[in-house]
């Protein structure tokens, strides 16, 4: 009874609603006031703003340092996305696929980097980089943010390999196929779904990411988070709503995508 | 087919090597380096543990560490739990809606969010300005830079991973068996406490682990919602490095982080029995 709808009691039910309505916008509302306050006119992030403006992103889009750390962002999560993608493929087959020992310690392995705490792999990956001179390239930041989205993009490929039914590439190989053919032609295409959520969430990852990235930055090479962070620390300037608008924008955009590859596979 | 079975030994290596090599150089080396640093400097032996457990202002470190994990937990799971039930509860299309925007709060950028909960808190912030005008308050309330900023900020991150664990055990349950204790006489308050959260266990334990686990690793939003003066585990470590250079001391602090959510993520494990590869793999 504490589990079917209509059998509640009216008491229980309403404050169970009044209670869910208020954790939803607890949750969804400090997203919605950020972007509302990237719009707003007032430097001290009076809410509601005395009026509206797009100032603040005129101050965004003109600085050359937002822009540039924008595009780094970029660069690094694109990078990020098709090298955790391009590790996490074999890895999944060869887990979901393999007869060996010790496959759990391999998979618990690489979700790994999931579980040590970020801030320690930022120490850690910074003090090697740092012994190499490594810190400050772009070679630093897609290592280290490869690190932390392997996991995410492992999981999601593994998820969409273990439902495919693999006598149906063997069919294949057996009517003549060659195996990668029938890999890249009957299993890829089923599996796509995952690979995609894979280089998404992992593009995620990497655009997110603020800790390793303030260890790894330098003055001339930094993501958009790390210019974020490093003016944060000055003052709560509408600047950093509006970069925190877009970045939210983003997100939002590739869940969207991702919602719908998953739809799409459903419908298959 | 023998052919095929006789090359997947072959095979499974190739495919696993550059994964193994790659995790192998970038973290497994890093993390050992830590280890071994925070045994030889400056000097080769224990006594950056040593100093980190004697110190009094290393162990209030270790202190506000624990105790915010343990506050924010706590408070995520009383937010979680009505949540859970109530997405349970709801019908399909707006438990979906619920979901939906637990999953945006969560994918969300943890930076925009926290920004937005430091212009929340302050002294003239929007909270502020509310309680003064209900009358709750006469004077703004310190909710930035010290633990109550850090707890609510990370109480307000941790909700989406104690709901969404939790609302999968919950719609797993059958409802039949709730019934069935009530039919049999039990109150709506028996088969609450006997029935239903015994049920529920599952979920909130391991709900409740990870949270605690990811709290004390959290260095973002502590390092801006909090203050100088109680300062956790991940700050203090990079602290060390950034302002003092002091990489001994700072590995030791990471290496007992890592220690301790190693032995946690153990125990998660534990309680998790179904390996995500090995059973029912298919083929």
């Amino acid at each position: 009874m504490l589990l079917s709808h209509g059998s509640l009691g009216w008491k229980l039910k309403s404050s169970l609603y009044i209670i869910t309505g208020v954790i939803a916008a607890f949750l969804a509302l400090p997203i919605f006031f950020i972007m509302a306050l990237s719009f707003g006119s007032s430097q001290w992030l009076v809410f509601p703003p005395p009026s509206w403006t797009l100032k603040w992103y005129e101050r965004f889009f003109d600085n050359p340092q937002w822009m540039e750390s924008a595009m780094t962002s970029l660069q690094v999560a694109s990078l990020t996305s098709i090298i955790a993608t391009l590790l996490a493929i074999p890895a999944s087959f060869a887990l979901v696929r393999g007869k060996f020992r010790g496959r759990d310690y391999l998979y618990t392995f690489f979700t790994l980097p999931m579980v040590v705490p970020v801030v320690i792999i930022a120490v850690a990956v910074y003090g090697t980089f740092l012994n190499l001179g490594l810190t400050g390239t772009l070679f630093a930041f897609v290592t280290s943010h490869v690190i932390i989205a392997l996991p995410f993009a492992i999981i999601s490929i593994i998820n969409s390999l273990r439902l495919f039914d693999k006598s149906i590439e063997d069919a294949a190989v057996i009517c003549g196929a060659h195996r990668i053919q029938a890999i890249l032609k009957v299993t890829f295409p089923v599996i796509k779904p995952g690979v995609i959520s894979a280089a998404l969430f992992s593009f995620l990852v990497s655009w997110d990411e603020v800790v390793i990235s303030v260890m790894m930055a330098s003055p001339n090479l930094q993501t958009l988070p790390v210019k974020m962070w490093s003016t944060l620390r000055q003052d709560l300037t509408p600047v950093i709503a509006v970069a925190s608008t877009l970045l939210i924008l983003l997100s939002l955009f590739i869940m969207i995508i991702a919602s719908f590859v998953r739809k799409q596979s459903n419908h298959r | 087919m023998l052919m095929i079975s006789s090359r997947k030994k072959w095979n499974n290596v190739t495919l696993l090597f550059p994964i193994i090599l790659f995790l192998f150089l970038f973290f497994l080396m890093p993390l050992a380096s830590l280890l071994l640093r925070s045994l030889t400097e400056p000097t080769f032996g224990l006594q950056n543990y040593a100093q980190l457990l004697a110190t009094s202002t290393y162990v209030q470190v270790l202190y506000n560490t624990f105790l915010v994990g343990t506050l924010v937990t706590v408070i995520s799971l009383l937010i979680g739990f009505p949540l859970a039930w109530c997405i349970t509860l709801m019908p399909k299309g707006w438990g979906r809606f619920l979901i939906s925007v637990i999953l945006l709060s969560m994918w969300t950028s943890l930076l925009a969010r926290t920004y937005s909960w430091l212009v929340l808190l302050q002294s003239s912030g929007i909270v502020n300005k509310t309680l003064m005008a209900l009358g709750i308050i006469d004077q703004p309330l310190e909710m930035v830079h010290n633990l109550t900023g850090v707890i609510i900020g990370m109480s307000y991150i941790m909700v989406p991973f104690i709901v969404l664990p939790l609302q999968a055990c919950m719609a797993a349950i059958d409802p039949m068996v709730l019934q069935a204790a009530s039919i049999c006489g039990a109150s709506a308050k028996t088969v609450f406490f006997r029935v239903f959260l015994p049920l529920c266990k599952p979920g909130l334990f391991s709900g409740a682990l990870m949270v605690f686990v990811m709290s004390l690793g959290y260095y973002v939003t502590p390092a801006l919602l909090g203050g100088v003066s109680d300062m956790m585990l991940p700050e203090f470590i990079v602290q060390q490095i950034q302002n003092f250079l002091n990489w001994g001391m700072a590995s030791a602090s990471a290496v007992l982080l890592i220690m301790i959510t190693l032995v946690l993520f153990y125990l998660y494990l534990k309680v998790q029995t179904d390996s995500p590869v090995s059973s029912n793999t298919g083929a």
